[in-house]
């Protein structure tokens, strides 16, 4: 089992509250955050800008609670797709994009859905909660996302602001599980406050409440998002069993490093 | 079109077993020193105002326990520590701060058998031969490493001690903070305090508490009916739940205004005037817990008013052990606990109660 872990920690503007958001995961449990940024393009062209390093941001971070480590920061991009030319910037080799650690799509069309369970090289795939589902889930392109290694994502904090949204989770999430039966998916928050965040085992038994098993919530919360971020790992490296790291100008060769049992279809 | 499994707790389990504490064949200091890591001890004796000077001694006797900050797990692995502290007396090591479901934990026994309870990253990069965890489902994501410390072929130039040390001192080091103890059978020799003083070495002692409930309402119990008649007495499912709502101090009245608990104290109970409970929270071996039983066996030596009193034992929720080396593991709980109620007559019951991802108790 891996340490529990929140994929969906929006990068707000402000630099205080988002401090004060790191220390209730940590203080929660959760051993890994990622912080999110949004690119929608039905608003005017946005620029994918180079992800602020955490380090940068958090000059020390917290201690997750229970343990004796600090909380790691990832980052993570979301593109919200409504058009098939909006994913030609993932398919680009924008330099930009290889710098985040995950990066996920949240398509609103059918035919998004597909393209992005099917081609598109993306680590999650951003499942709508707060509305009604304007396609049904069909089986292909689920069952070949789940080959290659994609994650299903379903939030939680808009299920604690509103009730209609409540019952749209529920039943988004429940028409999921029929298709995939409970493979590939990970639970987080996209909490912009402490106060909309909820431990990792409360938020395993909403799983439960999803139609997942026991032991299958409490994946969605740990053992699901470690294969996430190996599988971000892998797009910096050559097949996912090479990378290499560059050494400051010497005479010796550029150093390639092995890690240990990586591939480019998670089996984590 | 909810699933049915909402409408289920996580599994558990809860075992209850019935002796006499003088009987030649009575296991339950077997029982006892099965159980290797205990973080809380409690009694509760009814009908007690003071506690007897012998009880108070044999409780401020408990001894000191030690952590270790930052310890490399080589360091149980040489051979000075196994001479020293392993193989005279029983040692036992626990690390500090760590979740068994989440994080690398280790753990040393008193028969010699260190235990490395390792996420799949680090089993596959520390190179030592272990077990999956029977707890971890299809996709393996936990493996259990035992290395025993007392084997024949574990002396200072054989190829394991060789392979075990490359792996933990240079392959992939691995460091806890370590809760240690030592039960010495009367050998001479460094102490625990000054073989680690180069390291961060603290020597705790137990936190004791002491209270005394008043007009406690108690179930009446029959010794030799564990199952317990209607109108005559509780059974043992009925006197377990009893005492957990003591012990976290729920109130027993069922009063209207209380959100919190409906709970009602089983029928039939009498109500006790007084009852003494205390409790003791640290590193507790069970040498310890043996002569605490023993000395809780000899209170109803003397005629007192109360029928029976009970000893709850809390293991730790991260321990990679529950009972002898059957595995422990935390899903939605990690308790390990074992409890016993002494009669006067000095029957016993005990129960051994596991959370999800536990073997039952033996």
């Amino acid at each position: 089992m891996a340490g529990f872990a929140d994929l969906n920690v929006p990068q707000g503007a402000d630099k205080k509250s988002l401090q004060s958001l790191l220390e209730a995961t940590a203080h929660l449990g959760y051993s890994v955050v990622a912080l999110n940024h949004v690119i929608d393009f039905k608003e005017k062209k946005q620029e994918i800008i180079k992800p602020v390093s955490p380090s940068e941001l958090f000059p020390s971070l917290p201690i997750v609670q229970g343990t004796s480590k600090r909380i790691k920061v990832l980052t993570r991009l979301t593109l919200v797709v409504s058009d098939p030319s909006h994913c030609n910037l993932l398919r680009s080799t924008s330099a930009n994009i290889r710098l985040y650690d995950i990066i996920a799509v949240f398509p609103k069309t059918e035919k998004l859905f597909h393209i992005a369970c099917t081609t598109l090289d993306v680590d999650l795939v951003c499942i709508n909660v707060t509305e009604k589902l304007p396609f049904y889930f069909r089986r292909p392109p689920v069952n070949m996302a789940i080959d290659r290694g994609i994650y299903f994502e379903l939030l939680y904090t808009p299920a604690i602001k509103d009730s209609t949204m409540r019952r749209y989770t529920i039943s988004n999430a429940i028409s999921l599980m029929q298709i995939c039966k409970g493979k590939n998916i990970v639970i987080s928050s996209a909490a912009e406050r402490p106060l909309e965040l909820r431990g990792p085992y409360d938020v395993a038994n909403l799983g439960l409440l999803f139609g997942l098993s026991e032991g299958e919530a409490k994946a969605a919360v740990s053992t699901n998002c470690r294969a996430t971020m190996l599988h971000g790992e892998t797009r910096k490296s050559a097949c996912g069993v090479v990378y290499t790291v560059k050494k400051p100008r010497k005479v010796e060769e550029e150093e390639t490093a092995v890690p240990a049992c990586k591939k480019a279809k998670t089996q984590a | 079109m909810l699933p049915a499994q909402l409408g289920r707790a996580p599994r558990h389990l809860l075992v209850c077993e019935r002796g006499h504490a003088r009987h030649p064949r009575s296991r339950h200091a077997a029982h006892v020193r099965d159980h290797a890591y205990s973080c809380r001890v409690s009694f509760l004796i009814p009908e007690c105002g003071l506690l007897p000077e012998v009880l108070k001694s044999t409780i401020a006797d408990f001894g000191e326990y030690y952590l270790v900050r930052n310890l490399p797990i080589h360091e149980l692995v040489a051979h000075e520590f196994i001479d020293a502290f392993v193989k005279k007396g029983s040692c036992y090591a626990l690390a500090y701060k760590t979740k068994i479901d989440q994080d690398n934990t280790a753990a040393l026994l008193p028969n010699g058998k260190l235990i490395l309870s390792v996420d799949k990253d680090t089993y596959e990069e520390l190179g030592l031969q272990g077990r999956p965890s029977r707890y971890s489902g299809k996709k393996v994501m936990r493996y259990i490493i035992t290395v025993d410390l007392t084997d024949a072929g574990f002396h200072p130039e054989s190829k394991k001690h060789n392979r075990v040390l490359w792996a933990l001192k240079e392959k992939k080091p691995l460091e806890f903070d370590f809760l240690l103890a030592w039960y010495n059978t009367g050998a001479e020799g460094s102490t625990l305090m000054s073989y680690f003083s180069k390291n961060q070495i603290q020597a705790l002692k137990p936190k004791i508490t002491f209270s005394t409930l008043r007009d406690l309402q108690c179930p009446v119990l029959q010794s030799n009916d564990l199952q317990g008649k209607p109108e005559e007495s509780c059974s043992t499912e009925e006197l377990f739940e009893w005492l957990g709502a003591v012990l976290n101090q729920v109130s027993l009245d069922n009063k209207s205004s209380s959100f919190l608990s409906t709970y009602c104290c089983p029928e039939p109970n009498t109500v006790v005037e007084k009852a003494f409970l205390c409790t003791i929270t640290g590193f507790i071996i069970p040498e310890k817990i043996i002569q605490l039983l023993e000395q809780l066996c000899c209170y109803f030596g003397e005629p007192k008013l109360a029928h029976w009193l009970t000893l709850t034992v809390h293991g730790f929720a991260d321990s990679p052990v529950s009972w002898r080396e059957s595995e422990h593991g935390f899903h939605k709980g990690g308790e390990n606990l074992y409890n016993f109620v002494i009669f006067r007559n000095l029957d016993y019951w005990l129960h051994m109660a596991v959370g999800t991802h536990d073997d039952c108790p033996p």
